[in-house]
């Protein structure tokens, strides 16, 4: 056995986990959380050595009991599926740790188990969607992470949570039978799904059937758009986001829709490549749709009174600025886009899980009620404030880092406007994050020096979260060490 | 339900039904069928068994804890077996290269790890089409 077999091993942990589960159903439930604790943290470990082994070494092309690739499915580990599954093995890793401390709110008892089913089947598709180089592949585990969501959504039991749920799965299985009518035209075109091989024969292919070209990107996009929340498409992301328990807001939001938009950067610079989408000027469209997701993603987190939908409406919002960077088609554009990524994975899941925390323990998730919480909860709205002021752009946070590349990414193309909608969309982030961290920590005078109104949290809690808090400084003061690997993922898109 | 007729050629019927369940499902690698669909037949006389004869005696020929440990181990025979492949011949899920018989083409032992993979797909799917059944009616969703 050797190093190509692992990431296959990473799937199979997730899988094996995932089965393991149910049948230690009548066994004291700190089994089941320690060991996947330790399948997270293995998974971790092996994805972290392949980063480096790919970025040192050599790419690795694993194909499936030995067919080649052209009969067979092929799993690629390259500089980008590598950073990718270690960004959200690291940051399920922390949502993981958070949750073991019983602020799964609203889940039943009984139902613990089956939670962490779907967490691992949800980890192990997203997994298996980086590493695939085959489209049909890829949409059969978008399937799988579709239904895993859906199920997590509407684990509570509820009556909102079950229309949520329903909303969120008739919008995903379109967004997914749109993508997979894509994957059938280009099909219909080349005769191939595997991507390597499209991707040498798509020039003569759009020479010859330019309409099934062109039909199957507008599906793709579309349908990846649909399951990304990219604006018009977004309405089902503010409801499902909101009904889920805190922990999966939080996974759905830094992970799951990332997920997506890393297809659509898959399909648009592997299969397509830069000669078919600049003929077709899709740029410009990308473009106006990220401008439009910037700007109205954030009006209507202004209008929100539930922190979770607005969250969730700002998370719309960051998905227009990861777009942005994507639809400038150049290096330094990725290269914004994929650092957004990660800076947003990091600020939305200590956003979601600081307020999971509060909610928890303050039972409200009004935006009025967080006046004077600063005194009641400090590490809880001390982590908040720090990712909110990521959010906004303020220096020294890892979202100053990421608005800086997208400036100088957008300047480089002469697209003055957009750098415009930057700056606006940034004020009217400043609009509704500022005051809750102002009102939490300035109001409310009667809760102040009184120490024995801190609530009692668990560490378990509390560690991640301060955690969340300094990897956002650390990442905004140094993020010279991650963009090496970052460049190194975006020139792997790029010839 | 009540009625004799029904219940005795229930009786009569599922025996021969998951007979034919079963030879789909070893007959996968050389005929139509395979797993899936014979592990829907065999699903669907359980399914029958629990109409006919209501929940209590369904419970009794096929528990919750049974079916429970059917659908993770359909998963993990197949995983293990894909394993093998890995450890042998040094890539997941590899069939005749890593020692399994290939057989004479056509007859029923042949097509290497095929027919194994199959009977672990039967396995889960019978026990998963039971067991969404039986949650169903307890749930009454």
């Amino acid at each position: 056995m050797n190093i190509e077999q692992l990431p296959i091993i990473n799937l199979l942990l997730f899988l094996l986990m995932a089965l393991v589960i149910p049948l230690l159903k009548r066994k004291p439930f700190k089994i089941t959380l320690i060991l996947g604790f330790v399948v997270l943290g293995l998974v971790l470990i092996s994805s972290g050595y392949l980063l480096w082994y790919v970025n040192n070494v050599e790419v690795i092309h694993y194909t499936f009991g030995g067919h080649e690739a052209r009969f067979g499915i092929e799993f690629i580990v390259d500089p980008f599926s590598a950073l990718f599954t270690t960004i959200i093995a690291g940051l399920a890793a922390i949502i993981y740790i958070y949750s073991s401390g019983d602020a799964t709110e609203g889940i039943e008892k009984t139902e613990y188990g089956r939670y962490y089913v779907l967490l691992f089947i949800l980890l192990m598709s997203m997994f298996g969607i980086l590493y695939t180089n085959d489209l049909f592949n890829t949409y059969v585990f978008i399937e799988i992470l579709s239904i895993t969501t859906c199920a997590i959504i509407s684990i509570k039991k509820k009556k909102d949570t079950y229309t949520s749920a329903f909303r969120y799965v008739m919008m995903n299985e379109l967004g997914s039978l749109s993508y997979l009518f894509g994957v059938a035209l280009i099909y219909m075109a080349t005769g191939f799904t595997n991507i390597t091989l499209i991707s040498e024969s798509i020039q003569n292919a759009y020479a010859s059937y330019p309409v099934n070209i062109i039909v199957a990107l507008g599906f793709m996009i579309i349908g990846l758009g649909i399951k990304a929340a990219i604006f018009p498409f977004h309405i089902w992301l503010p409801d499902a986001h909101s009904a889920a328990p805190s922990t999966s807001s939080a996974i759905l939001s830094a992970i799951v829709i990332k997920v997506y938009i890393l297809v659509l950067v898959k399909v648009l610079f592997r299969v397509f490549k830069l000669d078919i989408l600049n003929e077709m000027n899709i740029s410009t469209i990308l473009l106006v749709l990220a401008g439009v997701a910037m700007i109205m993603g954030s009006v209507f987190a202004i209008a929100q009174k539930d922190v979770k939908r607005m969250l969730g409406y700002s998370s719309v919002a960051q998905m227009g600025y990861i777009l942005l960077g994507i639809g400038l088609l150049s290096f330094e554009g990725l290269r914004a886009a994929f650092f957004h990524i990660l800076s947003h994975g990091l600020m939305k899941t200590a956003l979601f899980l600081s307020v999971g925390e509060i909610i928890y323990y303050k039972k409200t998730r009004k935006v009025n009620d967080f006046d004077g919480m600063g005194f009641i909860m400090p590490v809880a709205m001390g982590v908040f404030s720090i990712a909110a002021l990521g959010m906004i752009g303020i220096p020294l946070t890892s979202g100053f880092i990421s608005k800086l590349n997208l400036g100088v990414a957008v300047l480089d193309q002469n697209q003055i406007i957009f750098l415009v909608i930057l700056i606006v969309s940034s004020l009217l982030n400043v609009i509704y994050y500022l005051p809750i961290i102002i009102l939490a920590f300035l109001k409310n005078e009667k809760y102040r020096y009184r120490l024995k109104s801190i609530e009692p949290t668990p560490r378990t809690m509390i560690a991640p979260l301060v955690l969340l808090g300094v990897l956002i400084v650390v990442v905004g003061l140094f993020p010279n060490q991650i963009m090496i690997f970052i460049e190194a993922a975006a020139n792997s898109l790029l010839p | 339900m009540n009625d004799i007729i029904v219940k005795n050629i229930t009786r009569i019927i599922i025996p021969f039904a998951q007979v034919y369940g079963i030879f789909i499902i070893l007959n996968g690698h050389v005929s139509p069928g395979g797993g899936f669909a014979g592990g829907a037949i065999i699903g669907t006389t359980l399914i029958l068994y629990t109409l006919v004869f209501g929940r209590e005696k369904g419970k009794k020929k096929f528990s919750h804890k049974a079916s429970e440990i059917a659908e993770s181990g359909g998963i993990i025979w197949f995983v293990t077996i894909g394993l093998v492949g890995l450890v042998v011949a040094d890539r997941f899920l590899t069939n005749i290269n890593a020692g399994f018989p290939e057989g004479i083409i056509g007859e029923i032992l042949s097509g290497g790890m095929i027919p194994l993979l199959m009977i672990g797909i039967g396995v889960k799917v019978a026990s998963t089409m039971i067991s969404l059944f039986n949650l169903l009616i307890d749930e009454g969703v």
